[in-house]
């Protein structure tokens, strides 16, 4: 990974089409504007990987993976394993 | 009441004002703003997002705290000033904000995205997937643990 330091105010160029300027550096945030060609997607890390969540998501279901989801979290009339509560 | 047809659920009719905006739509379906939230008694507890715009495009979701009773919501100002809430406090979940977490059926099970919860203020039905940067919430919770093996 290239490091480099710059000023608010401050350009980076990156390849022929794309220009990052350090519009202002705050106490724990900064300010980046984006210069890019339209075909070009620039979007915060974390959007990425739920854009990505999301396309899988949408694919159609096959009905029985569906039916058998609802099978286990409707209130069961057998016992049956319980939804997993996550830890923090 | 429109009739609208889907993939998912055939013709289906809903109430205009029931219909659910996303300002800015969701990652990946940014140009899809409209959608209704359906509920079937058969399938109850999940809620299907169904696009107003696009009949083949449905989301399965569950209300979060259906997934963790003690979800705890962390969404930025900016995602919250979009829905029309104020940006300085976490709204309720049940009485600010209807909160949904989006499944995904994989191979392996089907999982829940706890990371970027969709939003739906209840006042105005403006909604938002939210994504919190810090947020410790997985994108993939596993629903259903596999059957622990027993020790020999």
């Amino acid at each position: 990974m290239l490091v480099m330091s710059r000023r608010a105010g401050e350009t980076i160029l990156i390849g022929d089409d794309i220009e990052i300027v350090i519009t202002h550096i705050g106490r724990s945030r900064v300010k980046v504007g984006i210069r890019a060609p339209r075909e070009t997607l620039v979007i915060a890390r974390e959007v990425k990987l739920v854009r990505e969540e999301n396309l899988a998501a949408a694919v159609t279901t096959p009905p029985a993976a569906l039916s058998n989801l609802v099978a286990r979290l409707q209130p069961a009339r057998t016992p049956h394993s319980s939804l997993q509560i996550p830890r923090r | 009441m429109p009739d609208f047809e889907t993939t998912s659920f055939g013709r289906i009719s809903y109430e205009p004002e029931w219909a659910i905006e996303f300002p800015s739509g969701l990652p990946g379906f940014e140009d899809r703003r409209r959608f209704a939230a359906v509920k079937f008694e058969k399938s109850a507890p999940l809620v299907f997002l169904q696009s107003l715009e696009d009949p083949a495009l449905c989301f399965i979701t569950l209300p979060v705290l259906v997934v963790d009773p003690q979800y705890r919501l962390e969404v930025s100002g900016e995602d919250l000033g979009q829905i029309g809430l104020a940006p300085g406090k976490q709204p309720r979940i049940g009485t600010d904000v209807l909160c949904l977490t989006v499944i995904s059926i994989r191979e392996s099970g089907p999982t829940a995205n706890l990371l970027a919860p969709i939003i739906v203020n209840l006042r105005n039905l403006k909604a938002v997937q939210a994504v919190a940067p810090e947020s410790e919430y997985s994108l993939q919770h596993v629903l259903l643990p596999e059957e622990a093996p027993v020790c020999s």
